[in-house]
């Protein structure tokens, strides 16, 4: 599954990293936390998270992470949005909390990683 | 007993400390002694067991059981370190009394030591008729409370009138305490819950409470939360002596924050807790002066009618 | 869904003391609310609401008692502080703890028709008078 495909299926909002849309999405990982991303986070993974600032990209792009979707209808940062587009790291906007996007991404088949 | 009576006791066994009702004063006595000698302590003291204490260490239990026991052997001349119950079944006495009732049921002792979580030193004993007789204790002196919140529900009348403050709480909050973060907005709804204010509102208000006091905690060296309860509404005022906010407006945009990095990864930072204020409030006030100080004032309000009511039901009266 | 149903399907362990919270555990859970950050679990109201969260300090179970979650379940198997787990006793709020992802969590309870709480924008409208 393409992060196109879940752009479309779920109507999803794009902001950054808009040529990146063909990255193949291999899992999924939700936290609000930054250190628990960095410990367990996969490459490939689709990222669901409610932060806004700029060291979400920091850290997508250390753990090469497929993309960054935010929730609640949250927008990125100006210096998020920024360092996104020069990193070329997919960030998209969804309107649904976590629990229901997670849902809906596990619906499409989307798995997670146990750790 | 009447409902009202009979679910106040349900709560105090959720909310009373076994400290609140065991006995301090500890008859024990030390390993050595000879079971001969117990005899006398149980009676004299009319207990039906005692702890065993060496060097204020608790090291088992003797009871009445193992007297007999040891009378029907023959009396054979040991100390009671050679009948006494090792394993211990014990409680701490910060543990609500509701463990202590289902810990002596369980396991069908008349009693149980009591010891003090840190030291694990013997501070007390509990036994059933301690429980009893401390939920009458305090049923009394909540039946007084009453009596008293009865005497001010009836000032609502007058107050109504008068435009006086109906009840006021007052919490000190101190700067980067983050143990005790949150714990004036966890009081304030529990004292709300008790005045029988509408849950909603509590939760409004508490969520208010809880906000302005993390607030206090991250960004000042301290300050003051004031909660004024009156007929038809709840005010709070938070004020504090530093930094102040350069720019107001800013500070409540949603997700406007200057919580530092690793305030994030505590879970706070996101900036959303001066939009939060507003949403639950029904009127709000942000006053803040760079170098002076920070003044919040938030009122929820409630339906006149319904919370006169709820006040005088509270109370009984 | 109960609450003792939940922590079947999430395969979690409870880390209360079952009778200092016996009036929750029976309780019917009507939704979930998952996030780390507090005040973003603040924006809208956990009356009857399983908070899932990887945040472990004892701040979670103050904003679980003051916006009235029926429950908080620790994800990725993580212990929360010992002062977290006391102050839950003291407060009646169950804990549990799941060794499933937050992702995995919510999927499961997501697939078993669990709702979602209210998301920030769809704020429900505490101020409506009767």
């Amino acid at each position: 599954m393409t992060l196109n495909d879940l752009v479309k299926e779920l109507g999803l909002e794009v902001r950054a990293g808009g040529s990146a849309l063909e990255t193949e999405v291999r899992g999924g990982y939700a936290s609000d936390l930054l250190s628990d991303v960095i410990a367990h986070g996969q490459p490939g993974d689709l990222w669901v998270t409610l932060q806004r600032h700029q060291n979400i990209v920091a850290v997508a792009s250390l753990k090469r992470l497929a993309g960054i979707v935010l929730v609640n209808g949250r927008e990125p940062e100006a210096d998020t949005l920024q360092k996104a587009g020069a990193e070329g790291v997919p960030l998209l906007v969804s309107a649904l909390p976590t629990f229901e996007l997670v849902g809906r991404l596990c619906g499409l088949g989307l798995s997670g990683i146990r750790t | 007993m009447a409902d009202k009576e009979v679910t106040k006791t349900q709560e105090m066994i959720y909310e009373l400390r076994v400290r609140e009702v065991m006995t301090r004063k500890v008859i024990a006595v030390a390993s050595a002694t000879p079971m001969g000698e117990l005899r006398g302590i149980l009676r004299d003291n009319r207990i039906s067991g005692t702890p065993v204490v060496d060097d204020g260490n608790l090291v088992g239990i003797v009871s009445i059981e193992d007297f007999i026991n040891w009378m029907s052997d023959g009396r054979p001349g040991c100390p009671v370190a050679d009948r006494m119950t090792r394993q211990v079944r014990t409680i701490y006495d910060d543990e609500p009394l509701v463990q202590a009732v289902n810990k002596l049921e369980r396991s069908g002792f008349g009693r149980l030591p009591v010891l003090e979580r840190e030291t694990c030193r013997l501070v007390g004993v509990i036994t059933k008729g301690d429980i009893i007789g401390g939920l009458l204790k305090h049923l009394e002196v909540d039946y007084l409370n009453a009596e008293r919140r009865g005497a001010r529900s009836s000032h609502i009348f007058e107050d109504i009138i008068a435009d006086r403050s109906l009840l006021r709480l007052e919490y000190q909050v101190r700067g980067a305490d983050f143990s005790r973060a949150g714990s004036s907005a966890s009081g304030l709804k529990t004292s709300l819950g008790r005045l029988g204010i509408d849950p909603q509102i509590t939760r409004r208000v508490a969520i208010a409470a809880y906000e302005a006091e993390m607030n206090l905690v991250v960004f000042t060296e301290g300050g003051r939360i004031r909660a004024e309860v009156e007929p038809g509404l709840i005010r709070l005022v938070v004020e504090d002596s530093g930094p102040g906010i350069p720019d107001v407006e800013q500070a409540m945009e949603p997700g406007f924050s200057t919580a530092p990095d690793w305030v994030r990864e505590l879970g706070f930072g996101a900036g959303m807790g001066l939009p939060n204020i507003q949403k639950c409030s029904d009127r709000m006030r942000l006053d803040s002066t760079v170098g002076k100080g920070t003044r919040l004032e938030v009122e929820v309000l409630m339906e006149h009618r319904d919370d006169a009511e709820r006040l005088s039901e509270g109370t009984g009266a | 869904m109960k609450l003792d149903e939940i922590s079947k399907v999430l395969e979690a362990q409870w880390l209360s003391d079952r009778t200092g919270c016996h009036d929750r555990i029976g309780a019917e859970v009507l939704s979930c609310h998952a996030s780390d950050l507090m005040s973003d679990v603040l924006t809208s109201s956990g009356e009857g609401s399983l908070l899932l969260t990887g945040l472990t300090n004892a701040q979670v179970i103050r904003v679980a008692e003051v916006a009235d979650f029926v429950a908080v379940c620790f994800v990725r198997g993580k212990k929360p502080q010992p002062e977290t787990l006391q102050l839950a006793g003291e407060r009646g709020i169950p804990v549990l703890v799941t060794p499933l992802s937050m992702y995995d969590a919510c999927g499961r309870l997501y697939v078993k028709g669990l709702p979602g709480g209210h998301g920030a924008k769809e704020i429900p409208s505490w101020r409506t008078r009767k």
